[in-house]
């Protein structure tokens, strides 16, 4: 019964947690965006020279240039090659995250979503890497495998499919998940666990 | 708890991994896809039958319309994460493959009404096909694993009632 209330609540709050995070713009992608600057352009400086927020975009300034539809270093061709990143591509779990949360009626519940929020913003710094890095590998190929610590393609692959096709609606559950416990909710889906591994 | 999150992780990354490899997309993925697309066109064709599917696209032959069925759109990664979840979780393998079949055929059933309410959404508005497309659709399909996860824990102990062990 918890657990039927709970989906049909989620549904309910889609609508308004949806509609709070895209009036909100930039605002939810933020730390996620400083975040990937930092990381990017520490471990790949010779990549990456910067990113930051136009609206609701990433924008990255790579190391990267053309000359005459060639890609090469960007002080070889004297121009940056500038990427722009949909960060809503994986913010929209900070949404989805919250009307689950919100569902749950859990005590703390402001307190929950921040410590959801921090680990949020984690994970969507690394989706955002990852599409950086598929955007590289498409628009610079072999110039951009051929630096150092870039990954293999198939990786890069790999890595983007994980992190942009499933994290932003995988995390969120987990950490919803994780917050459960001590909850009405959770002892009542304990039970159905309990149960349900009797026999196991 | 540990032994469970250990599996789930470990099967989900082993199967994502498989999935990806060219092989198993060709001989696999890409077929099963080309699949979605015809079914999708045969629910779509007593009503509609202005349409025509081309592999993995679905085509309006009056307006030229067509929606291409990618990797991320076929339901596969769901269906593995429910599949990892499943597989994670003590039970007997007949219950196991029981929910697997059940599971997918779920998570397929729902996607198929996405593949079919974003042809017509982008026929009809851009922004709002990219709105269910992006975000919505992603969120609706997970919530869907969820609830059939959910319904699987609530079978399994009604399968074995709580001080009734064999």
């Amino acid at each position: 019964m918890l657990m039927r209330r709970q989906f049909v609540l989620t549904l309910i709050l889609m609508p308004i947690t949806f509609g709070i995070w895209y009036a909100a713009g930039s605002l939810f992608a933020a730390p996620a965006v400083w975040l990937t600057d930092f990381l990017m352009s520490s471990a790949y400086p010779n990549i990456v020279e910067a990113a930051g927020l136009q609206g609701a975009e990433m924008m990255v300034r790579t190391q990267f240039g053309e000359d005459g539809g060639v890609i090469m270093a960007a002080t070889d061709a004297g121009n940056h090659i500038a990427l722009d990143i949909n960060t809503r591509l994986i913010s929209y779990s900070i949404a989805f995250y919250a009307a689950l949360l919100l569902a749950s009626n859990l005590k703390d519940a402001m307190y929950k979503f921040c410590i959801g929020l921090f680990w949020l913003w984690l994970i969507m710094a690394f989706g955002l890497a990852s599409i950086l890095g598929k955007d590289l590998l498409l628009m610079a190929g072999t110039p951009f495998l051929d630096s150092t610590g870039v990954p293999p393609a198939d990786l890069i692959a790999l890595i983007y499919q994980f992190n942009v096709l499933l994290m932003p609606t995988l995390a969120p559950v987990c950490l919803w998940f994780w917050q459960l416990r001590g909850s009405p909710l959770w002892e009542a889906l304990a039970a159905d666990i309990r149960r349900a591994s009797a026999r196991a | 708890m540990g032994r469970f999150l250990l599996l789930f992780c470990g099967v989900l990354g082993g199967l994502f991994a498989i999935e990806m490899l060219k092989p198993v997309q060709e001989a696999v993925i890409q077929p099963f896809t080309g699949l979605l697309a015809a079914l999708s066109t045969a629910i779509i064709l007593p009503f509609d039958d202005t349409v025509i599917a081309q592999g993995r696209i679905l085509r309006d032959a009056t307006t030229g319309f067509a929606v291409s069925i990618e990797a991320g759109c076929n339901g596969v990664e769901a269906a593995i994460v429910l599949i990892a979840g499943v597989v994670a979780f003590p039970a007997s393998v007949k219950h196991k493959i029981i929910a697997i079949l059940a599971g997918f055929f779920f998570v397929q059933a729902l996607n198929i009404v996405r593949i079919i309410s974003l042809f017509y959404l982008g026929q009809w508005n851009h922004d709002v096909f990219e709105w269910f497309h992006l975000y919505l659709w992603p969120v609706l399909i997970m919530l869907d694993v969820l609830v059939v996860f959910a319904v699987y824990l609530q079978w399994l102990g009604k399968q074995h009632p709580e001080g009734n062990p064999a």
